[in-house]
């Protein structure tokens, strides 16, 4: 089965052909055009722009994805559909709206978070091998616009079990790196300033750590970090790496401890770090020492596959369509497909 | 111009409060003051006491984010974060223009000093930071 593509959520346009099998998945083309660049300068998305330059990336990449042979020996289109921005998603759903219907094929509609989940399955051949030996598993979404525990059934089961009730986690890296005017995108700013850093010098809160739930709440994290500042005269580099260093461990250690409780009471045979907040290196560690101690296997998606990309798409509609599970639309069906902004991934699905 | 010293979030969530009883529908309400000053503590407020349910979570990753209230009048709560604009963009460009003047929909903004052309019957609720958890609100 050959599915093509298309995610244009945020600031990426991204396209992907997958060539899926039983258990093999043979990614032949994966393109991300990222308008990271272009943002920067802004110190952040700006949805006019970034729809402007969707519509500007999405025909050339899909010609040079798809060559002479044109949808020729294509089986299933895929778009995401939601969450994200709404006049970012208009752009890929139209096109893909377009090219399903022209050519009588089949559309899935898929859930960005979902397809982060399955990044997961592009690194890791045991689980596209052998799903059932890993699920359920416990996935830790954590993105700009996301922190999510969600427990994994099965392909296409989820049931959210804690999510933040304020900021997200990569939002808090993002605006303490707008407070300590480190530039955008905030993240990779961040952790490499607290690499050089002592992760003890400030006693930042651990917001919600002992709450009897798997909520986050990352807010006052930043509130706390904005404190500091106004309580320092001047700051030095060396401050910058302490005070990086000492909210990232905050961060970590929240992030971890929670996923690490709900491992346990959920009784999960894996547990799955997803989304942009993925690529973060003490993350993937301190999950990675912890679950090890557990006896418990970690899957983290390869750098590659962390940030938005199609092929992860490409893949979460794989599942959806074997496990007939997910929103798969036809012929005049796909004409009334509409962005979902705040789409959630557990309420459509249990 | 109503003005406020909040020493804490129970403060901030009362001034809130306030405002929310006072609102019928049809109003749209810009907050601003810098990162941390609490304007998404005082939306979480808001919205509250106008019967959003839903956990009101910080909307800046994706701009905009609707609640469906449980309220007689009210059938829309719309809060957006201006948060990553330049300046460059008025409510209409962010795909706003469906809820603005609707008077069963309640819009509120942050960040709204980024965002060009609000309707001069805005309601305008200022947050600045006074040290420690002290905030100054100013309504207007
Ligand atoms: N008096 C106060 N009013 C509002 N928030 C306060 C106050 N004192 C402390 N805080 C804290 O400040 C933070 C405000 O965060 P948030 O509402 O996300 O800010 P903003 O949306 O303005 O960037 C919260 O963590 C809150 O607990
Ligand atoms: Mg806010």
């Amino acid at each position: 089965m050959r599915i093509l593509a298309i995610e244009s959520s945020c600031d990426e346009t991204a396209i992907a052909l997958l060539e899926a099998k039983g258990q093999s998945l043979n990614l032949l083309k994966n393109q991300v055009y990222s308008q990271i660049s272009i943002h920067k300068k802004y110190g952040g998305v700006v949805p006019e722009v970034a729809a402007r330059k969707h519509l500007e990336t999405i025909i050339p990449l899909l010609g040079s994805i798809l060559g002479k042979d044109k949808l020729k020996n294509i089986d299933y289109l895929a778009v995401t559909a939601g969450p994200g921005l709404v006049t970012s998603l208009l752009l890929g759903l139209t096109a893909a709206k377009t090219l399903a219907y022209a050519n009588k094929l089949p559309l899935v509609a898929v859930n960005h978070l979902e397809g982060h989940v399955y990044s997961n399955w592009l690194t890791s051949s045991d689980l596209v091998k052998n799903p059932k030996k890993f699920l359920p598993a416990l996935v830790l979404i954590v993105s700009g616009g996301h922190t999510e525990l969600v427990l994994m059934k099965g392909h296409g089961q989820y049931q959210s079990i804690g999510r933040t009730l304020d900021d997200a986690a990569g939002e808090a890296y993002d605006k303490v790196a707008k407070l300590l005017s480190l530039g955008y995108p905030g993240g990779p700013i961040v952790s490499k300033w607290a690499d050089k850093g002592n992760t003890k010098a400030y006693d930042f809160p651990k917001p919600m750590l002992t709450s009897p739930n798997f909520d986050f709440s990352f807010s006052g994290l930043k509130t706390a970090v904005l404190y500091t500042l106004e309580k320092k005269k001047n700051i030095n580099k060396k401050d910058i790496a302490d005070i990086c260093a000492s909210f990232q461990a905050a961060v970590v250690e929240v992030l971890t401890t929670k996923a690490m409780i709900a491992a346990k009471k959920y009784q999960v045979k894996s547990i799955m770090l997803a989304g942009g907040v993925a690529a973060n290196k003490a993350l993937q560690q301190s999950l990675l020492q912890k679950s090890k101690s557990q006896n418990l296997p970690f899957f983290y998606p390869a750098a590659n596959y962390t940030g938005d990309n199609a092929a992860m798409i490409a893949v979460a509609a794989y599942y959806n369509v074997v496990a007939k599970s997910g929103r798969i639309i036809k012929n005049k069906d796909i004409l009334t497909l509409e962005p979902e902004a705040n789409w959630q991934l557990s309420k459509n699905k249990i | 111009m109503p003005e406020y010293i909040s020493k804490n979030v129970a403060d901030t969530t009362k001034v809130a409060t306030e405002l929310a009883k006072k609102l019928t529908g049809g109003e749209l309400v810009a907050l601003s003051g810098n990162l941390g000053a609490g304007k998404t503590v005082f939306v979480k407020a808001l919205a509250e006491s106008l019967g959003v349910k839903d956990v009101i979570t910080s909307p800046t990753f994706v701009l905009m984010k609707v609640y469906v209230p449980d309220n007689k009048k009210i059938n829309k709560f719309v809060h957006v974060d201006c948060y990553r604009l330049e300046g460059q963009e008025d409510l209409s460009d962010i795909g706003l223009g469906d809820y603005l003047n609707d008077d069963k929909i309640i819009v509120v903004v942050e960040w709204a000093d980024k965002v060009l052309n609000l309707p001069a019957k805005t309601i305008r609720v200022n947050i600045d930071y006074r040290g420690g958890d002290k905030r100054h609100i100013v309504i207007d």
